[in-house]
């Protein structure tokens, strides 16, 4: 499969994934993190949500997909695909968490913080795998498992 | 099909030539033992980290003393899905699931008994956890359609439960809450599922057997599943029976469990009638697995293997002569409440015997320290500071004291985050290199081993002093000298939390990427005389997953 095309249906992966994943802790969590006002602040669209949604599910099946296509070889990780993409998304999370934690305090934004982070280590791991399963022509070489071998 | 991989001809994994379909239609229809024990180990997996995420958002409401992070009706949903979660999402098809697929190969049978009410008891799983958790999921739903404008209102009228997972009456009788009766509906449901999986194996276990197993060979694994599944037996029956009589008094008027009827008490005799049956359904197949995997890396067969046989079969009649001991603050007749403390005391020996033949095994072995034995040898001890602690509640006096107060909730978390899932943590590791073909990253699982044992004395032991003190259960908040306690004990769960995630990164990744296992004697058990049937089983599918590379 052409690189753009896998890496966008990684991306497709992650994000599906990782909106059900919210959208799960939202509903868990009675609304108490509002991650969707979240994600709307993250996109830039404060207040929007419907729109900001719209936007994070844009970002997640192209933007980022296509920046991770580019600069896989510089990201640290490698050379498991996935392995790169979840450290491409902590990168993300980062800014997810500096953008959008709002007004959380306390234990709701110790929950917010861990959960996220979560979320976005699935959405780097999805992209990563079915990038790297579509691109490559089979699963990653593995050496074999010698019983002898403690060190490992 | 997939007949070559990319590794040089050896086919690791699931993906050697079959007759299956490929994909997910694969999964969909099997009737495999094999595949619908993934299907059941994965299920449980999934459930347990659904049912941990409550925990640890219970953990993060006690982090301080207030009510300050959920709603009190938040925190009281929070432990009564975690309770249904992890009792009978994770912990029950988790031991299934590695009952299904070993068994028949243990025992030298093709496949189990019925394969097709197989699938079926698998396949009712995932409609009854979705009932039981039905309001979030309708929520989900609901959020989902009004995100693209489209507002209905019935999906939003689900709220999670609050009763608790004992679903005390009168409570979960009058609650108005019609998510109640989903969940009342979907633990029915859920025990259909275990029942016929219990038939399963006990069929599966005296017909199937191969030609050289007899009773006095049978490999202690199948010994502990085929007494869980008799107790399940009797067991479930009856808590189908209670659900659906108080769905009858919500929903038809009925009077079972009402004042001018049966009375709440009714409810408590019939519930803890399973409940406490329940108790030793989930924890006679962790013992099963200690036994099985600890004389493994002890270099010794197991000590007294007759007694431990005789001991579950000990447990398994003596679990049905205990449950009023739930039940002792309620004022019951002192005659029958002491007969009761009686038989309490009385099952603390057959699980001492036990613990004691455990030791015994490990007296002057070659003991390897790999992941399964850290957590055998961890489910150990926590088992004796939980049933020790349980050996105090059977007595009357204390109980009085200690009845709904956190000792209780520290003693029963001592088995079922101790031993019982720490035996399912062994089993992960140990049997890994069979079920996918490929070797796990063995420090990482054993960085998981010590974390684990950590976490666990951290977060529960503190409740055991918390009750002590005489603090109640399934309250949101507290007063504030509870605080240094709560917040170790939250810190405990924190580190459970870290080594489950280590667990699950070196599950996903060694799946994928781990060593390719060429040797069937992963573990060095031919030099110590115990390479077991499922090895030799392995042995011959490694063979024969070689030849096509020929």
């Amino acid at each position: 499969m052409k690189r753009p095309l896998a890496a966008i249906t990684g991306g497709v992966t992650g994000i599906a994934v990782m909106s059900v994943l919210l959208l799960f802790l939202e509903v868990e969590t009675r609304s108490n993190l509002a991650i969707f006002e979240a994600v709307a602040r993250f996109a830039g669209m404060p207040g929007n949500v419907a729109f900001g949604f719209v936007l994070f599910v844009l970002a997640g099946v192209f933007a980022w997909p296509l920046a991770f296509m580019a600069l896989e070889e510089y990201i640290p990780g490698g050379p498991d695909p996935a392995t790169r993409g979840m450290v491409l998304a902590v990168v993300l999370w980062v800014v997810f968490v500096l953008t959008g934690r709002g007004d959380l305090s306390g234990g709701l934004l110790a929950i917010y913080v861990i959960f996220t982070l979560l979320a976005h280590l699935c959405y780097g791991f999805l992209l990563g795998a079915v990038y790297g399963r579509l691109t490559s022509g089979g699963p990653l070489e593995a050496e074999r498992y010698d019983p002898t071998d403690v060190s490992q | 099909m997939r007949s070559v991989a990319a590794d040089g001809g050896y086919l690791s994994g699931l993906g050697f030539e079959s007759e299956k379909p490929a994909g997910l239609f694969r999964w969909l229809t099997t009737v495999d033992h094999k595949d619908i024990g993934v299907l059941y180990i994965a299920f449980a997996a999934g459930a347990a980290l659904w049912g941990g995420t409550d925990a640890m958002m219970i953990r993060t409401e006690l982090f301080t003393a207030g009510t300050d992070v959920w709603s009190p009706e938040t925190y009281n949903a929070l432990f009564t899905a975690h309770g249904f979660t992890m009792l009978f999402f994770f912990a029950t098809p988790a031991f299934t699931g590695l009952a299904n697929y070993f068994i028949p190969i243990l025992i030298g049978a093709d496949d189990m008994a019925f394969p097709r009410i197989n699938a079926i008891a698998f396949w009712l799983l995932p409609p009854s956890l979705l009932l039981v958790r039905g309001g979030l999921v309708t929520e989900v739903l609901g959020k989902m359609l009004a995100a693209v404008g489209v507002r209905w209102e019935l999906l939003f009228s689900l709220e999670p439960p609050t009763t608790g997972w004992t679903l005390y009456t009168p409570h979960s009788a009058l609650l108005a809450n019609p998510q109640v009766d989903l969940v009342l509906l979907g633990l029915h449901l859920s025990g259909l599922a275990t029942v016929m999986a219990a038939i399963n194996i006990i069929v599966t276990i005296f017909t199937e057997r191969g030609e050289n197993v007899t009773w006095s060979n049978l490999d202690i694994f199948s010994w502990t599943l085929l007494t869980t599944s008799g107790i399940i037996l009797f067991a479930f029956p009856v808590l189908g029976s209670s659900l659906l009589m108080l769905v009858a008094d919500r929903n038809f008027g009925t009077t079972f469990f009402a004042v001018d009827g049966g009375g709440p008490i009714l409810w408590q005799h019939l519930f803890w009638f399973f409940g406490h049956p329940e108790v030793y359904i989930l924890v006679l197949p962790a013992f099963g697995l200690v036994s099985l995997i600890l004389p493994k890396f002890a270099g010794r067969k197991l000590f007294g293997f007759k007694f431990i046989v005789y001991s579950t079969l000990a447990i398994g009649v003596l679990s049905f002569g205990v449950w009023a001991h739930h039940m002792f603050s309620t004022g019951m007749d002192p005659r029958l409440r002491s007969s009761f403390m009686a038989v309490s005391l009385a099952i603390a020996i057959p699980s001492a015997v036990k613990t004691f033949n455990w030791m015994a095994t490990l007296w002057g072995g070659n003991v390897r320290w790999a992941a399964p034995q850290i957590f055998c040898v961890g489910g150990i001890m926590t088992f004796i500071v939980g049933g020790v602690t349980g050996v105090f509640l059977a007595s009357i006096p204390v109980d009085l004291v200690l009845h709904d107060t956190y000792y209780v909730v520290g003693h029963f978390h001592f088995i079922v985050m101790g031993v019982i899932t720490f035996a399912a943590f062994a089993a992960s590791y140990y049997w890994f290199p069979l079920l996918t073909g490929r070797m796990f990253n063995r420090r990482l699982g054993r960085i998981h081993g010590y974390l684990s044992i950590v976490g666990v004395f951290l977060a529960f032991l503190p409740m055991i002093l918390i009750g002590y003190e005489g603090l109640p259960r399934r309250y949101a908040s507290y007063p504030e000298s509870f605080v240094p306690l709560q917040q170790v004990s939250s810190f405990g769960a924190l580190i459970i939390g870290i080594g489950v995630l280590i667990w699950l990164t070196n599950m996903v990744q060694s799946y994928r990427l781990g060593p390719i296992v060429t040797d069937a004697d992963v573990w060095n058990l031919r030099e110590s005389g115990q390479f077991s049937r499922e090895w030799q089983w392995f042995e011959t599918q490694l063979e024969e997953r070689t030849k096509f590379r020929r």
